[in-house]
């Protein structure tokens, strides 16, 4: 009975190294894909794959120049609107917990996590591309900033919640209002979190396709940083290239995805580093 | 609102942070309404069978003909492939770091697992296309067709391999990371006295294992709830991949369609069609529905893993 048992052990820590390792294959094959597949690509093209506009299909040369000055500008306008309406809500949803708005806006944010972000792309465009005309980096940063809004707004909650009770209740013994004790002591002990949480939604944002492909408009081909105009993003190339029969445009998307990788995981160890300094 | 005890610069501070929860309540409120509102015209012109039908005959001088069952059933049953196999992986993979790897290397695969669980879907999506799909053809659907092909799930010649099944099995590798760190959370959260019960009445590792597995049961069943939403609103990857062609079959190796697939490709195009972006808001209404109700049920099963004691 004992060996069977030993043997059965055996059996079943073999089946879940093997699986467990199968899950983790697939990220790591696409990530040693996008290397070997990409980096020829860059490396050939040199520093115009980077300051060139793409190629017209069939021709051998590469770029990606609009899609990457995009990915960078939706960025930084998503997180210009998306993290201050998520900072404040997660304030008042740790400083305020029995208000019926805070309860309301917990829920709220936890829904939206999980909704298809293609409705993002839709709601977007019926209310504010159709009323502006056409598409827009402005209406594409809106439709990132919903995307973030609920993993920043968790991430920086769960972040300001786990600043001890102590540390609040030292300062309102002082008299301090509670404004003053959520900015001048709270935010202050959990700001490597918040800048985590801050973090992990702009990695989440700039590999986002579905709200961009109603909204962002495909100016690939000239370069245009005015936020009322059209604009392109890497993830968008990398979809409509994906599907071109030319192989010079998958190149460019073997690329593109190698570049995309790397400002993904550039960002989120970013995250990771500020995250291993919380220690209250 | 705060009560009346509260201080007057508290409360002033509670109104100034107001306008930004309202912003979020807006948004999302908004974003039902609007979706709705735009359904409703296909709603009223279709009625039911909207989702019932099979058809999509688009006409640009009068409304076409429309019926959405085709993209339904393949959103349905590729998510269901994607959570069948996802959940083998990620039981695997949390029993794997919280009680195999050595503790060293438990912080990376836990870390790699985050990274996969946010990594561009899109990456996914043109991996799928070069990589995933001709590999599921030559060595998974080909094998099936011709030995076990008269089952009616595997009776159908897989042609590009774009199909339910490719579909399905890159959703399955998607939402593994996600369904995993759930599963995780909720391992490493049974407290000490339950680990050490389970291990009094084992005789074998695996047993106790399979215990701490028992007690964890509502957060498996979350986390599998929680991946097949996220599973049944994924666009651009699994529009890759599917095929894109309105078909219900039993086979899983012919070409298909999901709700968000087919909203990706025509919505860009459909206002030369009329009621064709009614009918894919309409689609969206489905999608909003899975999601909140999958949401809510998800939600409430991982409230239930409580410890007592």
């Amino acid at each position: 009975m004992a060996e069977v048992r030993a043997l059965l052990d055996i059996l079943f820590k073999g089946c879940v190294l093997l699986i467990a390792f199968l899950a983790l294959v697939p990220v790591l094959h696409l990530t040693l894909a996008a290397i070997v597949n990409g980096g020829p690509v860059i490396a050939s093209a040199g520093l115009k794959f980077f300051t060139e506009v793409p190629p017209p299909p069939g021709n051998r040369t590469y770029g990606i120049l609009t899609s990457l000055i995009g990915t960078i500008e939706l960025a930084l306008l998503s997180t210009l609107v998306g993290v201050p309406i998520s900072f404040m809500a997660a304030v008042l949803v740790v400083e305020f917990p029995h208000s019926r708005l805070g309860r309301i806006v917990r829920l709220l944010s936890r829904t939206l996590l999980e909704l298809p972000t293609i409705l993002i792309g839709m709601f977007v465009f019926t209310i504010i591309v159709v009323p502006l005309g056409s598409p827009s980096i402005l209406a594409a940063s809106i439709a990132l900033a919903l995307v973030m809004l609920p993993y920043v707004t968790t991430y920086i909650e769960a972040a300001l919640s786990s600043v001890p009770r102590t540390y609040r209740e030292a300062g309102l013994a002082l008299g301090m209002t509670k404004a003053r004790v959520a900015f001048t002591i709270v935010v202050p002990i959990a700001v490597r979190g918040v800048v985590t949480g801050i973090l992990v939604g702009l990695a989440k944002a700039m590999g986002e396709t579905a709200p961009l492909l109603f909204t962002l408009g495909r100016a690939r081909t000239s370069l245009n940083v005015d936020p009322l105009g059209p604009g392109d993003a890497i993830p968008l190339l990398i979809y409509d290239y994906a599907q071109a029969p030319y192989e010079n445009l998958r190149e460019v998307a073997w690329g593109a995805t190698l570049v995309l990788i790397t400002l993904f995981l550039l960002v989120y160890v970013l995250a990771r580093l500020t995250i291993r300094g919380v220690r209250v | 609102m705060p009560p009346r005890s509260v201080p007057r610069e508290d409360r002033l501070f509670y109104f100034s942070l107001v306008p930004f929860a309202y912003i979020i309540i807006a948004a999302l409120l908004l974003l039902a309404l609007s979706i709705t509102w735009k359904a409703l015209p296909a709603l009223e012109a279709y009625g039911i069978d909207l989702f019932l039908r099979n058809v999509w005959a688009p006409r640009e001088d009068s409304p076409g003909d429309y019926g959405l069952l085709a993209a339904i059933y393949g959103t349905l049953v590729s998510a269901f492939i994607a959570v069948v196999l996802a959940l083998p992986l990620s039981v695997s993979l949390a029993i794997a770091v919280e009680e195999l790897a050595p503790k060293p290397l438990r912080g990376a695969i836990a870390f790699l697992n985050d990274v996969a669980a946010g990594f561009p879907t899109i990456a996914f999506g043109l991996w799928g296309v070069e990589y995933l799909v001709p590999f599921l053809r030559d060595y998974v659907m080909r094998p099936l067709y011709s030995s076990i092909g008269f089952l009616p799930t595997f009776s159908c010649e897989p042609l590009s391999g774009a199909s339910l099944l490719a579909a399905g099995t890159l959703l399955a590798f998607m939402v593994t990371p996600f369904m995993t760190a759930l599963i995780r959370e909720a391992y490493a959260s049974v407290p000490f006295h339950l680990r050490e019960a389970a291990a009094s009445v084992s005789s074998a590792w695996y047993q106790e294992v399979l215990l701490v597995l028992g007690m964890i049961k509502p957060a498996i069943v979350a986390a599998l709830l929680l991946g097949y939403g996220r599973a049944a609103g994924e666009t651009v990857a699994v529009s890759l991949v599917v095929g894109n062609s309105f078909n219900v079959s039993l086979c899983l190796f012919a070409p298909s369609y999901t709700v968000s697939a087919l909203i990706a490709n025509q919505f860009g195009n459909a206002t030369y069609y009329p009621l064709m972006p009614e009918v894919l808001f309409a689609g969206g209404v489905f999608l909003f529905v899975i999601g909140l109700v999958i949401n809510w049920m998800g939600v409430r099963m991982i409230e239930r893993v409580r410890w007592v004691g």
